[in-house]
């Protein structure tokens, strides 16, 4: 594969006979790493188109058709483990027939498409007691590719118009709670807001409140309540960004009414991922009112995300950008992915896609997900609906019923 | 299911239980206990066992036909396995093995009903009589009904007044026990109360506690603990807490003709109650150097586990627990394709049935509704070395090996801590005169009265 400043970078176009070359058969390795690189080139240019783009384009099926043969060409782990399971022998036409693989195998397998020499980043899962973390290689390509999805898709749904809003949120203030990416190198989530801060926040007052310590993330607390305080006074819509477990540590130090603050209008909350131990576990929809309470912003504009080391892209339970904008819904999250993803539920019992309003196990597909595999399986519940997928939670061993021990293993909460 | 309202748990769902109506149960109890079960003598208490349990082998049995039509909905067990599980159970309660039980713990068979003494005593010039609680309560758990109805017909057995607390929707089995008895001796209703409601109800508890003589209670050890620490200083606990099992064949029992009907055997534990009990095996060791690979044997155990899922097949399953079984395959198809040492059997289009093989021998929990492990082991002390997480929670090991060596083995079992060993075949078929946790089941119920003769 090329390195360096690479044609992805100059938005190239869609070339002539881009099916002919991805159903090519040639052996010689140039002819391989060219189309593997036009591919890249072809998905970097659709998510640029897309960045302007209202609505959002779905993918075209050869982008799909072509991003999975290189899949299978550059990810021997992969192509093995899906042979072995007979996943192979449908082709690949839509986001829907990607063929999911367990995230459980990012512990075990080496599943990248990124050679050795070519990794300039790792991500790996986080978890209380995990021996073994999931890994998930970056080359300079590919953590571009993940960079420019997770900011279209984090502008469309976030920083639209929202109902009350005065405008836009060009360039908000954003205040996270989580560490900085030097700080926390292998996080994807410190990675992502990272490039968010960087590319949609106000730089000046724009600042991170989390700190690496031993046993996992702290956060400063008198100085995330002073940048909010800070936020409340300039007048600028700010988003606060963190783990639910980030957010149980800033409301903690917060007991007073008189010391809870009001972000300026426009201002919205991105929370993320569970607390893993490493926190209080307050329910989810108490937490958010929490949020908006001492925030003083609107219960509908506190977001979640959904999200894990292991993809590329993110859900969220809002989409400003649609018409009309949809807002979060407290105690009813729906989440949905960007149009390059799809969400297929199955049965666990027979990894059958089940019907809409059915639980099952979530399997998602996401097409910049090219430094891995493209499609994988959760070990979440979920159940879709006509407005996006609801979360029922992570499946946890299930108590057996009669009088044996539980079967636990350590589980592990992918993001951060 | 229509069956009349004797009892608290055969009101409707909507009723609402207070402490009040189960103070005044328990006093009802023991108001009846006297004049009803407390007349019976120990013969005409295992005779009316003996005479329920016979009828409940009848395939007519009106019993036994609710059982068949509501309990799969009930318990999500499929009908065979239920009807399986129903005949191993009953089969038991014969008056002979009744007897055996009486004579085991208590020495002499009518210890209940006068002095007695067996020769020993004799030597020593003494007699002792046994006196059962007036009022035993039984807290049971889960869906299992083996545990709960071993109980019940123990405790009627010495006669005492009983109060069944049962786990919300887990009341289905012992209410249809119940119902039986009273069919065979309608005295027996006033001396029995069945109720069911959400653990943790404490009000309900307390007064439930406050008017017991002794208390039986199976769950976790913290469940255990937790009802321990509530009752009064005076009332005896006599708690199951969960246990493990697993099987060990032999190299030599490997061989041959053998081997078809060591496979069958290892399904027939698997598949009793979908591996649910602690009796049910979690893995099997099986001894490297037979006459086929341990790895061989493993993947005849899946063929023979996919036969017997169309003559038994397992029950309705929990979502949760379809995606438990589900992710732990995922797991081990992924490490199957990493390494050499793990491959994975399961079934297809179902999570009926799975078998994993690992050649490390380290002791896994299966996560049950039949997914059982099978492990190389060059001897039974590696088997048991890497058991040593389970050590001390082991009920019982299922055990296929030659004659002679038997003996050397039960030996090395119990000392490691193995409270029963049993033929591989007969895990979930315990005889009525197993000491449950390697204690006796009669024996931690009554308490002895010493008579010394001048």
């Amino acid at each position: 594969m090329s390195k360096g400043k690479s044609s992805l970078l100059q938005g190239a176009g869609w070339p002539m006979g881009c099916q002919r070359l991805s159903r090519t058969t040639s052996r010689g390795s140039n002819q391989n790493r060219m189309n593997h690189q036009h591919w890249l080139d072809e998905l970097a240019h659709y998510l640029r188109a897309q960045s302007s783009r209202q609505p959002i384009a779905p993918p075209p099926p050869e982008l799909v058709a072509g991003l999975f043969q290189r899949q299978l060409e550059l990810n021997e782990p992969a192509k093995t483990w899906l042979a072995q399971q007979d996943l192979l022998s449908t082709p690949v036409r839509s986001l829907t027939d990607l063929p999911a693989i367990p995230v459980s195998a990012f512990k075990w397998l080496e599943l990248t498409t990124v050679p050795a020499a070519d990794r300039i980043a790792v991500f790996h899962s986080s978890g209380t007691t995990q021996q073994m973390p999931s890994r998930h290689y970056h080359s300079r390509e590919t953590l571009e590719i993940y960079q420019l999805a997770l900011e279209i898709w984090f502008r469309h749904c976030l920083l639209a118009t929202a109902p009350g809003d005065a405008g836009r949120l060009d360039s908000p203030t954003l205040i996270s709670l989580t560490p900085t990416a030097a700080e926390a190198p292998h996080s994807s989530l410190a990675h992502m807001i990272q490039r968010l801060n960087e590319r949609a926040g106000h730089k000046a007052t724009s600042s991170f409140h989390g700190r690496v310590e031993a046993d996992g993330w702290r956060l400063d607390l008198p100085a995330a309540h002073q940048a909010l305080r800070r936020a409340e006074a300039a007048g600028r819509p700010t988003v606060v960004l963190g783990t639910a477990f980030n957010f149980v540590h800033l409301l903690e130090g917060w007991a007073e009414p008189k010391d809870f603050v009001r972000l300026p209008p426009g201002s919205r909350v991105m929370e993320t991922g569970g607390y893993k131990g490493r926190s209080r576990e307050i329910p989810k929809p108490e937490l958010h009112r929490q949020i908006a309470e001492r925030l003083g912003i609107s219960a509908n504009l506190v977001i979640s995300e959904y999200g894990m080391s292991e993809l590329s892209s993110q859900a969220y339970d809002a989409d400003l950008s649609a018409t009309p904008p949809i807002s979060a819904r407290i105690g009813s999250r729906r989440f949905r992915f960007p149009p390059w993803c799809a969400v297929t539920i199955v049965s666990p019992e027979t990894r059958r896609a089940v019907p809409v309003g059915e639980p099952g196990l979530l399997q998602i597909a996401d097409l910049a997900n090219v430094a891995s595999v493209l499609a994988i399986q959760t070990e979440d519940l979920a159940v879709q609906h006509a407005d996006g997928f609801e979360l029922l939670g992570r499946a946890t061993a299930a108590e057996a019923r009669g009088c044996s021990l539980l079967p636990l293993e350590p589980r592990y909460r992918s993001h951060a | 299911m229509n069956l009349p309202a004797r009892f608290l748990a055969d009101l409707p769902p909507e009723a609402t239980l207070s402490a009040e109506m189960i103070t005044s149960a328990c006093q009802a109890l023991r108001r009846n206990h006297a004049r009803t079960l407390g007349q019976l003598s120990t013969e005409q208490a295992a005779g009316l066992i003996a005479e329920t349990a016979k009828q409940w082998l009848r395939e007519d049995y009106p019993f036994r036909r609710l059982a068949v039509a509501f309990g799969p909905e009930e318990t999500g067990y499929s009908p065979e396995v239920l009807q399986h599980g129903l005949d191993v159970f009953f089969r038991e309660w014969t008056m002979e093995h009744l007897h055996a039980l009486l004579l085991q713990d208590l020495g002499v068979a009518q210890r209940l009903d006068g002095f007695g003494a067996v020769e020993a005593e004799q030597r020593m010039r003494q007699s002792s009589l046994v006196t059962a609680p007036e009022l035993l309560v039984h807290i049971c758990a889960g869906n299992l009904p083996v545990p709960a109805m071993t109980s019940m017909l123990l405790g009627l057995l010495i006669r005492s007044a009983q109060f069944v607390k049962c786990a919300s929707n887990h009341c289905f089995f012992p209410r249809l026990l119940a119902h039986s008895l009273v069919d065979t001796e309608p005295s027996v209703a006033a001396a029995l109360e069945l109720a069911a409601w959400p653990g943790g109800s404490t009000a309900l508890e307390e007064a439930l506690f406050a008017n017991s003589d002794a208390v039986t209670a199976t769950g976790s050890d913290e469940a255990l603990q937790a009802i321990q620490r509530r009752l009064p200083g005076r009332v005896r606990f006599v708690g199951y807490g969960h246990r493990v099992s697993f099987g060990y064949i032999t190299r030599e029992a490997l061989g041959g003709f053998g081997r078809a009907e060591i496979l069958e055997k290892a399904a027939t534990d698997i598949i009793a109650w979908d591996q649910n009990g602690c009796l049910s095996p979690h893995l099997f060791y099986v001894e490297n150097g037979g006459l086929v690979s341990v790895e061989q044997f493993a993947e005849e155990l899946a063929a023979t586990l996919a036969r017997r899922e169309a003559s038994h097949p397992r029950g309705r399953i929990t979502i949760e627990e379809s995606t438990t079984i589900t992710l732990k395959r995922d797991f081990y198809s992924v490490r199957a394709a990493a390494m050499q040492e793990t491959r994975l059997w399961p079934s297809a289009d179902s999570t009926a049935w799975t078998v994993v093989f690992e050649a490390d021998p380290q002791f896994q929990l299966s996560c049950l509704n039949r997914f059982v492990y099978v492990k190389p082991v060059s001897d039974l002390a590696e088997a048991l070395r890497s058991a040593d997480a389970v050590r001390g929670k082991v009920s019982t090991v299922g055990l296929a090996t030659v004659s002679h060596r038997q003996g050397e083995l039960a030996t090395q079992l119990a000392r490691w801590g193995v409270t029963r060993v049993c033929p591989l075949g007969r895990m979930q078929q315990p005889p009525l005169t197993w000491r449950h946790d390697g204690r006796p089941s009669l024996g931690e119920l009554v308490t002895w009265t010493n008579l010394e003769s001048s």
